[in-house]
């Protein structure tokens, strides 16, 4: 017998029995009934039925106490009429977690997808209260605080048009669910970060805007905060343009930010003034029980 | 409750009467381990989980419904929803007076309308835990070896259709008086039951992929392209939710049917339901 006849044959038997194995690692095993004393399978279940229904009452307990008291009211389980604010402990943790692992998934790097001209979509004017007069246009000027060089720096829009400008079209995505694709240009947030370098231990920065409305015409200045590495990223500008045209009223003319790293209510329109902070800042959403970072 | 098997050990009693005298063997219960300890715990904290999932959900849909149409020139509403509200107002004659028609179905099927940063704060806060609870019942299917039981076989597809030509004529089969007889596997589920448990399974995994798709458009693009874009992904999370609805009904309705000892295999992890001839066949 030569040896390769022989090797053959030992490998064929090796082989079924490996597949017989394999197979076998994703076969159902036989069932291994158990003897037990009818009295410990007594203890037993009695033991997992107390522990069931602690487990369930202590779910309940702890799910019911993070819903909102206007919740227990529409079920009549509360006295209506009560107010004043309510604290979450563990939903804010849970927002608080959610917020920490949006900013470890931050990379500049990671680029926002972009869009083709025919893929942008209508966007529509969602200004939170009522739209401002455009009166304030003609005098406005961009204010920067917090600089290195320990001076408040004043700009009209032709100091940022100095800039490069750019073009990209991306998609900008609401907290409420919708999204819309539209085309923007303007000054990358960096190249104002280069130009007018804050001071070195800001991490923050405060963007404000004086011109807004509420719903009745009031005013109610709108801020929000950014950090300083998403305020770097290439693709956060300050947008002068959309479509090509400068910004209209409704758009937040002149000048707008433009976070698609973010939710759309980081992108504040008419911006008036940006303040580096060490600390993290205030932000309009967050004081109103919505994350503080937003990142998407 | 535990009387269904009890058997005597049945090993060589006549030698042991012959030696220790009158004593009769102590009964003793025969039951087999059905489901791991920590698939038991993951399997009834989803309940809460997915409760707290679709009823923030659907709060977090009312701000931006993804199925609209044009406004309604009388009531306005561009709103599925919305119109089914401003309908069961108008027809159920103790909520004509109802304050808010187009919310109707809001405030009756999920935690509330107006309540956007509530609504996110719950989903976040229950999804965390949903994901947690995913992992907690791997580890039971794995350390249990449970999952071997669950993976559907392409030699199934015959038997799912059995059983479930089955279930589609017992009942007209019950009102004839006509006695159906259920089909007979020797697997621990049935192969229509391991197609819904995986496919459920499956379900809350791309549930998970869906909602980061949804979360995290821009640092997670790849995940949302999958699924075909922001706006697709949506579609998808949606749906899934509407699986899990649709899942729950036949699965509480034939768990009733079947009684107290599968219920409770859920809770104490035993059962006695077992056939004595798949144990025999076994014994060496």
């Amino acid at each position: 017998m030569s040896l390769k006849q022989n090797e053959a044959e030992l490998r064929s038997p090796v082989r079924s029995a490996l597949r017989k194995k394999f197979a076998g690692a994703f076969s159902e095993r036989p069932i291994e009934p158990i003897e037990v004393e009818p009295s410990i399978l007594r203890r037993w279940t009695r033991r997992d039925l107390l522990l069931f229904g602690a487990g369930a009452l202590a779910t309940f307990a702890v799910g019911g106490s993070q819903l909102p008291r206007e919740v227990w009211q529409r079920l009549g389980l509360a006295q209506s009429g009560a107010t004043g604010p309510e604290n979450k402990w563990l939903l804010n943790k849970a927002l608080r977690l959610d917020d920490d692992v949006s900013a470890a998934l931050y990379s500049k790097h990671h680029l926002v997808p972009t869009y083709s001209k025919s893929q942008i979509t209508p966007l529509k004017n969602n200004y939170n209260g009522a739209t401002p007069d455009p009166a304030y246009i003609p005098a406005w000027r961009l204010t920067l605080e917090g600089l290195s060089s320990g001076l408040a720096v004043s700009l009209d829009i032709r100091a940022l048009l100095a800039h490069q400008i750019r073009d990209q079209i991306t998609r900008l995505v609401c907290v409420e669910g919708w999204s819309a694709i539209a085309w923007w240009s303007g000054l990358r947030f960096a190249d104002l970060l280069h130009a007018y370098p804050p001071v070195s231990h800001a991490k923050w920065a405060l963007i404000e805007s004086s011109v807004n409305l509420d719903a009745n015409g009031n005013p109610d200045p709108y801020f929000v905060s950014i950090d300083l590495l998403t305020a770097q990223h290439p693709q956060t500008l300050l947008a002068t343009h959309l479509n090509g045209k400068p910004l209209t009223v409704e758009h937040g003319a002149p000048a707008r930010l433009l976070v698609p790293m973010k939710l759309g209510l980081k992108n504040i329109k008419a911006i008036t003034r940006i303040t580096y902070t060490k600390d993290e800042p205030p932000d309009y959403w967050a004081k109103r029980g919505y994350s503080h970072y937003d990142g998407i | 409750m535990i009387g269904g098997c009890v058997v005597s050990s049945g090993r060589s009693n006549s030698d042991e009467t012959m030696t220790t005298g009158a004593q009769a063997p102590k009964p003793r219960a025969l039951v087999i381990r059905r489901h791991h300890p920590l698939v038991r715990i993951s399997h009834w904290l989803t309940i809460p989980l997915l409760l707290g999932l679709i009823l923030s959900g659907i709060s977090i849909y009312w701000a931006s419904p993804i199925y609209q149409h044009d406004p309604n020139p009388t009531t306005g509403s561009f709103d599925y929803f919305a119109d089914a509200g401003i309908w069961i107002c108008a027809h159920i004659p103790w909520l004509h007076q109802y304050a808010d028609p187009a919310n109707w179905v809001y405030n009756h099927a999920s935690l509330g309308s107006y309540m956007l940063a509530f609504a996110l704060r719950f989903h976040w806060f229950c999804a965390y835990l949903f994901m947690l609870n995913g992992l907690v019942y791997l580890a039971g299917l794995g350390i249990g070896g449970g999952w071997r039981s669950l993976l559907p076989r392409l030699s199934d597809a015959r038997g799912v259709l059995q059983v479930a030509r089955y279930y589609l004529t017992v009942p007209h089969a019950t009102l004839a008086r006509r006695q159906q007889i259920h089909p007979s596997f020797r697997t621990k589920y049935n192969p229509l039951q391991r197609l819904a448990y995986f496919a459920v399974a499956v379900a809350g995994f791309l549930t998970v992929a869906t909602g980061w798709a949804i979360h995290k458009p821009a640092q997670l693009s790849w995940l949302t392209a999958i699924f075909g874009g922001f706006d697709q992904a949506r579609l998808w999370h949606f749906w899934l939710m509407v699986f899990f609805m649709v899942f729950v009904i036949p699965h509480v309705a034939l768990v009733v049917a079947d009684g107290w000892d599968t219920l409770q295999s859920m809770i104490t992890g035993w059962s006695t339901k077992f056939k004595r001839s798949d144990v025999s066949d076994h014994e060496p």
